[in-house]
């Protein structure tokens, strides 16, 4: 593996999970470029759709971030939300995908901080998985298997 | 004829007749020796074409979100035809009291893709006589033992009995064996990831699109299928890698806690693909998770349509 | 002009012929085969299965096509890429069908290139039927096991050799060399065509069908015989001669393709404005079935179906179109 490549990431972030107000602005302004942020109202609002869309064109690592079961700012989007998305993780790496390269983090009132702390993780685990191969398939020709 | 036809005939005239129901939903005979026909009965009289048999291979509670809901059905409903019913109407598809279920016990669906394998293409007759198939080809006649032609699916069914049904004819079989059931979703689980995707990506690579496992599911009822949508485009309209997998993975993950594992997916697919583990999983998944197994209850929501926050910390991670 | 080809020859004439075209043959594929290019002879499977379950009308009208990519703001043709070809252990009905879809893609007003470019390349090695299955009904639909039209070349299978009749200039190229059949092995090969044809079942007779079904526009059969169809895409995905394409951008690729569409669709009809001007089933099955055995026949003067038997076979509800025709033409208004 050169040590040139730089995964990409995709943050999928409830814009109410993180409490502080410096780490949200971190995530709003000093994100490095090969992270991309889709900020979405809540976790609820992630459809696994988006999370194999990325998938397909390629992302390396995803981390979905969330709030904690109880302080949902809609009450329980995230409960729902927690459900599906373990079982689409889980029933991606049933079909192949290496278990590392989706990360979640439910982030608490107290955890100031955490968010760098998890994207610095996901990008050390997926450094050593090296970049997606299996499901990225979006743009193979007819007829091509990979 | 089996007795159990006759007791289908009787008791779908009757139901005609007592304007219990409009319509009966069965079986008829099929043009192809293997396979029988869904017949939709609504005069007495012609409750004489119903038949019942192990080459009635369709799941009939497919039918039930096409009727509108003032409509008063009657179903033959064998276990998976009777989960789904249950499935459908807590989804609200279709009022309990409109519905009546002809409940059949079932021993299992003859796979005529099997049998094919084994006779060739021409079949020109096929019956049942007690555990055994009897197939005659051109040239000459094959006999097999029942159980090595089933549909997989129903070589692992669980529940062969109905559930919730207003009547049942024929008497009770035993319950499957759990063990047996969750075996290939074990099995595949334990290969190396990197066999795991071939596999997917060789049964996926041969998906034509014609969507029969989506119309052939009695769960799969969207007015607007997401493949179908166009704003936003969801998955690549081709048949590249990119579109089938796409597809194959969202129509199973649509179908968590919701299949009623009956295989007609499977049956439906002109090219053979399977897909079947696919969604097995996603049940297992639901019943290790939440204990929630479809049908086992006629009010119990599907896991992703119910959380609590006694979820909390499961996911934490 | 007949040509005679030993059987135990055609691996080596084959290898003759890649050496100057790709080859596509019948290829197994777990339980079912399909044309496929070939890598080597022995790949070949003519006889696994009567026909090929994907119908060959794909290596000419591909299920999804590139017409063109666009490179920043320039487009870039495709299709070029199409080099000589001979398909080997085709059948009549499948023969039939292309030529039946040369009327719609080149020999009426407008030409489709995509089309024209591959049938112009490619060389047809018709496999005569001596064993046509249940499921077959060609002879009904005005075809038959050995229809020769279309065919650069029919083999009949004579057991341990191929009567090879040549019909075309590029036909010859690829049998020239082989030595003449005799007039023995000739009458042989006729009658192993008229077996084939006399062994076949009649399920339907088409005679006033047109008329018969334009008179059932309306009517409540539709309505009756459609009740069981999922609306799925088998029968048309696998049907010959169904030709129906649905051309989209494909934005993240860089590309606009055509892929097969299907009047069974609900979608296929629907208008932008969500107005759905065939509704349900009956007005999409009543569709289906007036394509083939009514506009078809208006058009070009013969029925859209070649009675290959694959929407009767692998229909997931049994619902079968000898059986629609025939209730068709039994159908009294009550």
């Amino acid at each position: 593996m050169s040590d040139k490549w730089t995964p990409r990431i995709v943050v999928f972030q409830c814009q109410y999970c993180l409490y502080s107000e410096a780490d949200q602005k971190w995530m709003d302004t000093q994100l490095p470029p090969h992270i991309k942020l889709i900020q979405v109202p809540c976790t609820g609002r992630i459809s696994p759709l988006f999370v194999l869309n990325a998938i397909q064109g390629g992302t390396d690592g995803i981390l979905i971030s969330g709030c904690q079961p109880e302080k949902c700012h809609y009450k329980e989007g995230n409960l729902g939300a927690r459900r599906q998305l373990d079982a689409f993780r889980r029933f991606l790496t049933y079909l192949g995908l290496e278990e590392g390269r989706i990360r979640f983090a439910w982030i608490d009132v107290s955890e100031r901080g955490r968010i760098q702390q998890e994207l610095a993780g996901l990008e050390k685990t997926i450094q050593a998985m090296g970049p997606i191969t299996r499901l990225a398939t979006r743009a193979i020709p007819v007829g091509e298997k990979r | 004829m089996n007795s159990l036809t006759l007791a289908i005939r009787q008791e779908a005239a009757r139901l005609l007749e007592e304007k219990i129901v409009d319509v009966v939903i069965g079986f008829e005979a099929g043009t192809l020796p293997l396979k029988a026909q869904p017949a939709f009965i609504t005069r007495k009289e012609e409750a004489e074409k119903l038949v019942f048999n192990g080459f009635c291979q369709n799941n009939l509670a497919a039918y039930l979100t096409r009727f509108p809901k003032e409509k008063r059905l009657g179903i033959i409903c064998r276990g998976c035809e009777s989960r789904a019913v249950r499935a459908l109407v807590i989804e609200h598809q279709h009022d309990r009291d409109k519905l009546y279920l002809i409940g059949v016990p079932c021993t299992g669906i003859i796979d005529w893709r099997k049998i094919e394998r084994r006779v060739g293409e021409n079949t020109l007759q096929a019956r049942e006589e007690g555990d055994e198939v009897i197939v005659t080809t051109r040239d000459g006649e094959h006999r097999f033992r029942r159980a090595d032609v089933l549909h997989d699916s129903c070589a692992r069914c669980l529940h062969p009995n109905p559930v919730g049904a207003d009547i049942v004819l024929g008497d009770p079989l035993p319950e499957g064996d759990p063990e047996r059931a969750w075996a290939p979703v074990l099995e595949f689980e334990a290969l190396p990831p990197e066999e795991r995707y071939a596999y997917f990506v060789q049964e996926t690579g041969r998906c034509i699109r014609c969507y029969a496992c989506r119309e052939a599911c009695p769960m799969c009822y969207c007015t607007e299928c997401f493949v179908d949508h166009t704003a936003p485009r969801w998955t690549e309209s081709m048949i590249t890698p990119g579109g089938t997998q796409a597809w194959h993975i969202v129509r199973a993950f649509h179908q968590a806690g919701r299949c009623v594992s009956c295989g007609a997916c499977e049956r439906a697919c002109p090219m053979d693909i399977k897909m079947t583990y696919l969604v097995d999983k996603l049940s297992y998944d639901m019943m290790q998770q939440y204990g929630f197994e479809v049908g086992a209850s006629d009010e119990k929501q599907p896991p992703f349509a119910a959380f609590t926050l006694d979820d909390r910390n499961r996911f934490v991670r | 002009m007949y040509k005679i080809l030993p059987k135990a020859d055609l691996p080596r004439l084959i290898e003759k012929w890649m050496e100057q075209a790709t080859v596509y043959a019948p290829v197994r594929q777990g339980d079912f085969t399909k044309f496929e290019p070939l890598s080597d002879p022995a790949q070949a499977d003519l006889y696994y299965a009567a026909n090929t379950r994907y119908p060959p009308k794909s290596l000419f009208l591909p299920q999804s096509e590139v017409m063109f990519r666009v490179k920043g703001s320039e487009f870039e043709p495709t299709g070029d890429e199409v080099s000589s070809r001979v398909v080997l252990g085709i059948h009549a009905c499948d023969t039939r069908a292309l030529q039946l879809l040369d009327g719609v893609f080149v020999d009426r007003d407008y030409q489709d290139p995509y089309w024209a470019r591959k049938r112009e390349q490619t060389t047809l090695v018709v496999l005569g039927c001596a064993n046509p299955c249940e499921t077959c009904f060609c002879t009904s639909v005005g075809s038959g096991p050995f229809d020769k039209r279309g065919a650069d070349v029919m083999l009949i299978d004579l057991g341990n050799e191929y009567v090879a009749d040549v019909r075309s200039e590029k036909g010859q190229v690829l049998f020239d060399h082989l030595p003449d059949a005799s007039q023995e092995q000739i009458d042989a090969s006729r009658q192993v065509q008229a077996a084939a044809a006399a062994k076949m079942k009649k399920p339907f007779e088409t005679e006033g069908l047109k008329d018969k079904l334009y008179n059932l526009f309306e009517s409540g059969f539709w309505a009756t015989i459609q009740q069981s169809c999922l609306g799925c895409g088998v029968c048309t995905f696998l049907c010959p001669t169904c030709y129906c394409f649905d051309i989209v951008d494909e934005v993240q690729r860089n590309e606009r393709v055509r892929n097969w569409d299907t009047c069974m669709f609900r979608i296929y009809s629907q208008e932008a404005s969500g107005h759905n001007p065939r509704p349900t089933n009956t007005e999409r099955t009543r569709q289906r079935i007036m394509h083939k055995y009514a506009y078809f026949v208006d058009l070009f003067n013969e029925i859209g179906c070649t009675g290959c038997g694959r929407c009767v076979r692998y229909c997931p509800v049994n619902l079968d179109i000898r059986q629609i025709i025939r209730s068709a033409q039994a159908w009294e208004e009550s």
